[in-house]
């Protein structure tokens, strides 16, 4: 299957040609990804005696046991050569072409015994040098002997933290992240080898005497497969398996298509380039970079999906029909849904007037036109701001756990979170809101002698309230469907109804309550958006 | 009556707006303030209601020092100078009694004014304005349901309802149908009339100027270039106040 990857790649770079966009954009993406990749991404795993102890190491990793992987790195580096557009193709097809055959013949390397060669401070430094880039580049249009000073200072401060203890008692794993693979010379393995299988009869008879399973004299490298001996690895002895795809080996794969379609059509057709096609290609590659690791660490997996497909139908089996009500059992689910909708509607409705009634005086307060008067009032706004700011990051759900936790299981705990979450959200609306107000009318009251109390009254309410209205029916909406949510963590509610119907298996009942919130969520986003279109 | 000594205003970014400004004005003139744009005229006006503070010299209103009030002081003299402005400043979600009413804040305790709590004498005067300007039927619209000149008229009642010793009106037919002007210039120079009320007029027209006032303010980068009966201002004169811009004659 893993013929799929470069097929992919060859298929963007050939849609992304037909479709006469340019193709050097897609060669200088795919050389910059690959360089990338070939740093940073992992190729194929090597197992010690525990599962923690595998180590994946990335293409460079693995030069010292494999030179040619080099390659994949040449052909990156042809690849972004700022050359005439026909050279650039013909050097990216050779690239792609060589990739291919490197990768494919890594694939089919036999396992080998390799000892790990960590590199101390590299990740750090690696780091320490994307902080302070970071912070070079934002900081450049403003001054360059800023940005060149703060960008030094950062980076050297965080690598001497990281670096140091600190840095290894906070991120253990950090220390040698970066691992070199050197592999064992043949007779070292082999005398490895024997070395263990003579010191087996002294261990098997230490495992009779305790009743463990007797182990195995090793044959050849390939009944390592299942772990290293634990000695063996203790000493950083690896069992390299070239065959095991992770997922910088797709990610080449795909590259290596991607860089083929794209330099064959830019040399059948040099016309195919763009102004920009650096700066563009280097996004592509960003958010290449980005994704793939991110698919990764979230197990995406279409397999999966397909085995669970059996799970879906048994689900719409046994959840059609609705059981609506059930008298002769005494059950009512149709009731029961009813009931629990009112109560999630009543927590939104409650928790968003809770937070209502504090935000309108504080969004006063964090209004910078309106503080600006004293260093008083300037604190008051920066305090009220920093409290907004805390409050917006710190969930519902979050907030929820924690009430549950202090007053107990039921809607209470859930209105409480809710109405202190939104208290942040919607200040902060209201006080932009009276940042926008018209100065003319505020100037007019004041011109007429009203005190200043008297100013906000009729200049900025009548200006604002409105807009107040039309952004709590907004909030209101979202707070339902935070109040369905609520319900999982114990408030109470359809939430969950859903929870309970689903633990014990009745699909029948718990449809029910899916079908209600689909309708309640239409029903209130179409009336609330009603109504705030009769407001503005 | 309004007295100006050697009165200056420069603003914190330096732009000298009003330089050593000598005038009198007695009690029941009708004044125009003319000039180019940026000449200082508006800057003259809010001085004397202290929408601008002196940064030289002083203003006196009445015998009082506007540019030393601050606080209440300065809201209670506020009280007594109606001020109009160009883009009429109404609040427009309001009807157009309430924002006469507001002309009455600065005699109201602050929380009967937060209230909304108008005495019967409040009411009394907005309706009689409100009829003055002719929109005694429109009292209950709200102001964004009301035209550009109607809107102009409720800010002129407004102003009267304060009962003010001075009225200030800032380029009052600027943003409204040239059409327009005469309707409030006329209300104005009514009132200064009826009421023997000192009303200053910023008029950036000159031929309005001439039809209207008796008397003529020219400003000129910042100083008072003129100061006299309209009939003194000759067309040389006003060249040079215009100079350079021929639209505005
Ligand atoms: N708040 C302010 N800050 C800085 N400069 C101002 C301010 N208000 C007015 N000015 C400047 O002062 C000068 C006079 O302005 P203004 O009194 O509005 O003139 P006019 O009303 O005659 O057009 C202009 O140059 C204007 O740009
Ligand atoms: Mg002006």
């Amino acid at each position: 299957m893993t013929w799929l990857f470069p097929l992919l790649g060859f298929l963007v770079a050939a849609l992304a040609a037909l479709s006469r966009s340019s193709a050097r954009r897609y060669l200088y993406a795919g050389g910059i990804a690959l360089l990338v990749a070939f740093f940073t991404f992992p190729f194929s795993s090597a197992i010690g005696y525990l599962s923690r102890e595998a180590v994946y190491p990335t293409p460079a990793g693995l030069l010292p046991s494999w030179a040619p992987l080099g390659l994949i790195a040449l052909a990156g580096l042809l690849a972004v050569l700022p050359l005439a557009p026909r050279l650039q193709g013909l050097l990216g097809t050779i690239g792609g072409v060589v990739v291919l055959l490197v990768s494919y013949s890594w694939l089919a390397q036999p396992v080998f015994l390799a000892k790990i060669v960590p590199l101390p401070g590299l990740t750090e430094a690696a780091i320490a040098f994307l902080a302070g880039g970071l912070l070079f580049l934002m900081l450049r249009e403003r001054s360059l002997a800023l940005a060149l000073v703060v960008g030094l200072v950062v980076a050297g401060g965080s690598f001497t933290l990281l670096n140091g203890p600190v840095g290894h008692t906070y991120f253990p794993r950090l220390e040698g992240y970066y691992k070199l693979i050197r592999p064992l010379p043949a007779e070292e393995s082999e005398h490895l080898i024997r070395e263990y299988n003579q010191g087996l009869a002294k261990t098997n008879a230490l495992r009779e005497e305790i009743g463990l399973k007797l182990l195995k004299p090793i044959e050849s490298l390939a009944d390592l497969e299942g772990g290293v001996p634990k000695d063996l690895a203790a000493e950083g002895v690896r069992l390299v398996r070239p065959s095991s795809l992770r997922y910088g080996t797709t990610a080449v794969l795909f590259l290596a298509g991607l860089l083929l379609a794209s330099s064959l059509f830019l040399m059948r057709n040099p016309e195919l380039v763009e102004a920009g096609d650096r700066v563009s290609g280097l996004t592509a590659a960003a958010v290449f970079l980005i994704l793939v690791p991110s698919f990764y660490a979230t197990e995406f997996s279409l397999g999966r999906l397909v085995e669970g497909w059996p799970f879906f139908v048994n689900f719409l089996d046994r959840s059609w029909p609705p059981n609506l009500a059930d008298p002769a059992h005494n059950i009512f689910p149709l009731q029961e849904v009813a009931s629990q909708m009112a109560l999630t509607v009543e927590i939104a409705l409650v928790g968003t007037f809770l937070a209502m009634l504090f935000a309108i005086p504080s969004s006063f307060l964090a209004a910078r036109n309106l503080t600006r008067g004293s260093a008083f009032t300037r604190t008051v706004f920066t305090l009220t701001r920093a409290f907004y700011n805390i409050d917006r990051g710190i969930d519902t759900l979050i907030l929820a756990l924690i009430f549950v936790a202090a007053v107990g299981l039921g809607p209470f705990a859930g209105v409480l979170a809710m109405a202190i979450h939104s208290i942040a959200d919607l200040g902060k609306l209201y006080s932009e809101a009276i940042e926008n107000v018209e100065r003319g009318p505020i100037e007019a009251l004041e011109a007429v002698g009203a005190s200043g109390t008297n100013v906000v009254r009729w200049a900025i309410l009548p200006q604002v309230l409105p807009l107040f209205v039309a952004y709590t029916l907004y909030r209101f909406e979202i707070n339902f469907r935070v109040s369905i949510v609520l319900g999982f963590v114990g408030a109470g509610g359809i939430g969950f109804f859903i929870q309970n119907a689903m633990a014990s298996g009745q699909y029948d009942q718990m449809i029910i309550g899916i079908i209600a919130i689909v309708i309640v969520v239409n029903l209130i986003d179409f009336g609330s958006s009603w109504l705030r279109s009769k407001l503005v | 009556m309004i007295e100006a000594h050697d009165l200056g205003v420069t603003f914190p970014n330096g732009t000298e707006a009003l330089k050593g400004i000598n005038v009198k004005i007695d009690d029941g003139e009708f004044v125009a303030v003319i000039g180019l744009s940026g000449a200082g005229k508006s800057t003259f006006l809010r001085t004397l209601n202290g929408l601008v503070k002196p940064t030289q010299g002083a203003v006196r209103v009445g015998g009082v020092d506007v540019g030393r009030l601050s606080g209440r002081s300065l809201q209670r003299f506020r009280r007594t100078v109606g001020f109009i402005f160009q883009q009429f400043n109404l609040v427009t979600r309001l009807t157009a009694l309430d924002n006469v009413l507001h002309g009455r804040l600065g005699y109201l305790p602050t929380w009967r004014g937060l209230l909304g709590l108008y005495g019967e004498r409040d009411y009394a005067l907005a309706r009689t304005y409100l009829e003055e300007v002719g929109l005694a039927d429109k009292q209950h619209v709200r102001v964004d349901a009301l035209s550009g000149g109607q809107q102009q008229r409720v800010a002129i009642a407004r102003a009267m309802a304060q009962e003010p010793q001075l009225v200030l009106a800032d380029e009052p037919m600027a943003s409204l149908d040239p059409r327009l002007s005469d309707v409030i210039l006329g209300l104005l120079k009514d009132y200064n009339e009826a009421h023997g009320v000192t009303v200053l007029v910023n008029i950036h027209v000159l031929e309005l100027a001439r039809r209207y006032a008796r008397r003529v303010l020219a400003f000129n980068q910042g100083r008072l270039v003129f100061d006299g009966p309209v009939e003194e201002l000759t067309d040389e004169l006003a060249e040079q106040i215009y100079a350079g811009s021929l639209e505005a004659l």
